[in-house]
């Protein structure tokens, strides 16, 4: 039979599995938007780490990655383990968001910088940035899918096969239970991700005979590729610091990860979460990149970056069988992180533009119902945009310029965030101008390709934002008593649980 | 000054040397025994001390 064949009935299987453990799940889904949108806050330590592991990594770490690497070498590491470094500051927002998630009830992160401000208008902007820049990000999971899938099959099944899969599946995980369905699915999805790619990584490795001569092929051949820069001028310290300053805040940025840490049922099941995704991320960064450096290696001169798993997935030393399970796996990477996005924009949507801004009598059910209708049209918009975007060559379109872009727009609500957690004096004018004004530079350089000072979109939109928080919040008056019972609150509840 | 400080200042000395080190110390070492090594060692730090401080978590209830 055709490779064609065992690569549809490998994505049938993998479909009816996930569908049948979506089903499961929702047995257990109970009545009102917590439940729906945060499984009632009751998810344990083990489910809630694979779980945010797979929404973090994406198509984004077995193609982008894995592209960035075989194209601009050592600083493709460098700058995933900048995001990992990053994930230190979870000791102090995991417990913070996770104390005022159960405390004050909100279902959205952009519900608690309303509340924290004093102003529906500061979670309405935030919601609005998340709606603007989460359609690239997820749009690049569907285009990853869809590359992946034409790849393997050696152009048979269309981009845009694959991409119409990727988007059936996140709907349907999405709505079936909420975030119990996309839980349990992120769960059995992490596994295959982390275990296919090892094995693949280690058939790679023996076929250069190990990691020591692996090594030594690196050094003789692309020696270029070790050192930051690169000799042939691919990274230097602007684009490092334009693609890792987003991905460094990405832990509080992006609200489908930052609405994760309301869901652990105790403080146990929250240090299960940050420790197994910890060493989750460690093992797969290196896996990812060690995939790039054997791509250079064994199918070097690649015209398009992205293209260079599938070209290694298709070389006779990967078995097809395990070729086409990686496929899967990577597919479940992609689809683990953008069903999540989904989820969070129909949350986010429903609670904080609908409820916070249109109807603000609308009961739990109509709230419910309004998130629910957001998901399908969410994905519509995403998979356009795919399309679009999948007939665009060269860097500005590589899947991880695109995937650090859309947190770069995501990044000018850090001050603001942070400010909700460590400073009385932020006020919601302050929030929402530093909001807006960062956006829009970051709108503008990103849709002009202009790099004053060769410095990235991100950059320049956090230098402006972070002062203009701070200027606009100091000319304005702060919600004082919010202020102060809110982080008085926590003063008391962090020093109980020995939290930093 | 406060554990949360100290913890600001470990994180701030961890970027510092995540530019400092392979962009300016090791930028001409064409080797894995360079950049690629560093920054494994170098989050390797970082998690382990992200452990050391979260493993003295106890419950509580809000």
């Amino acid at each position: 039979m055709s490779t064609t064949f065992w690569v549809w009935f490998g994505i049938g299987l993998y479909m009816a599995a996930g569908l049948g453990i979506a089903l499961m799940a929702r047995r257990q889904l109970g009545a009102g938007v917590s439940d729906f949108f945060l499984a009632n806050r009751k998810l344990g330590g083990f489910i809630s780490a694979l779980s945010y592991s797979a929404t973090t990594y994406s198509a984004f770490m077995m193609i982008g990655l894995v592209g960035l690497t075989y194209f601009t070498g050592v600083g493709a590491l460098g700058f995933e383990l900048t995001y990992l470094c990053g994930m230190f500051m979870m000791v102090f927002f995991l417990p913070r968001f996770w104390l005022v998630g159960k405390k004050y009830g909100y279902i959205s992160p952009m519900e608690l910088l309303s509340d924290r401000y004093q102003n529906r208008g500061v979670g309405a902007t935030a919601a609005i940035l998340a709606l603007v820049f989460l359609v690239p990000y997820g749009a690049v999971q569907l285009m990853g899918v869809g590359l992946l899938m034409n790849g393997i099959s050696g152009g048979a099944i269309p981009v845009v096969a694959g991409i119409i899969i990727a988007v059936v599946c996140a709907i349907a995980w999405s709505s079936i239970a909420g975030l119990r369905s996309v839980a349990w699915t992120d769960a059995f999805q992490a596994i295959i991700m982390i275990v296919v790619s090892a094995a693949v990584l280690g058939v790679v490795i023996n076929a250069l005979g190990g990691f020591g001569s692996f090594f030594d092929k690196l050094e003789s051949a692309v020696p270029g590729l070790l050192t930051v820069p690169t000799a042939g001028g691919s990274w230097n310290l602007n684009m490092f610091i334009g693609l890792a300053l987003p991905w460094l805040f990405f832990l509080i940025s992006n609200p489908q990860v930052s609405q994760r840490l309301f869901i652990p049922k105790s403080v146990t099941a929250m240090k299960q979460m940050l420790g197994g995704f910890l060493i989750f991320g460690f093992i797969y960064t290196l896996i990812s990149v060690l995939w790039g450096f054997g791509a250079t290696l064994l199918v070097p001169g690649l015209e398009n970056a992205d293209l260079a798993t599938p070209n290694l997935l298709a070389l006779p030393i990967i078995p097809m069988g395990l070729a086409i399970v990686v496929m899967i796996g990577i597919t479940a990477a992609a689809i683990s992180t953008i069903d999540s996005i989904l989820l969070t924009l129909s949350s986010v949507w429903a609670r904080d533009i609908h409820k916070g801004l249109i109807n603000r009598k609308v009961s739990e059910k109509g709230e419910l119902r309004v998130g629910q209708w957001v998901i399908p049209i969410m994905a519509i918009i995403a998979f356009l945009f795919a399309l679009w975007v999948a007939e665009k060559p060269g860097l500005d379109f590589m899947i991880a310029t695109l995937s650090s872009a859309a947190s770069a727009g995501l990044l000018m609500a850090v001050p603001t965030i942070f400010g909700a957690f460590f400073w009385k004096r932020g006020t919601a004018l302050g929030a929402m101008v530093s909001m807006i004004v960062g956006a829009i530079i970051v709108l503008v350089f990103q849709l002009t390709g202009w790099k004053p000072l060769g410095w990235w979109p991100g950059v320049w939109g956090f230098v402006v934002c972070l002062p203009l928080f701070v200027i606009v919040s100091l000319a304005t008056r702060p919600p004082k008593e919010k202020a102060e019972e809110f982080i008085g609150y926590l003063k008391g509840a962090l020093k109980k649980g020995r939290f930093i | 000054m406060t554990k949360t400080a100290w913890a600001w200042v470990w994180f701030g000395f961890l970027l510092a040397l995540d530019i400092a080190i392979p962009w300016y110390v090791l930028t001409s070492v064409e080797k894995v025994n360079a950049a690629f090594l560093f920054w494994t060692i170098w989050v390797l730090a970082a998690i382990a001390s992200a452990f050391f401080i979260f493993l003295k978590w106890r419950e509580v209830k809000p």
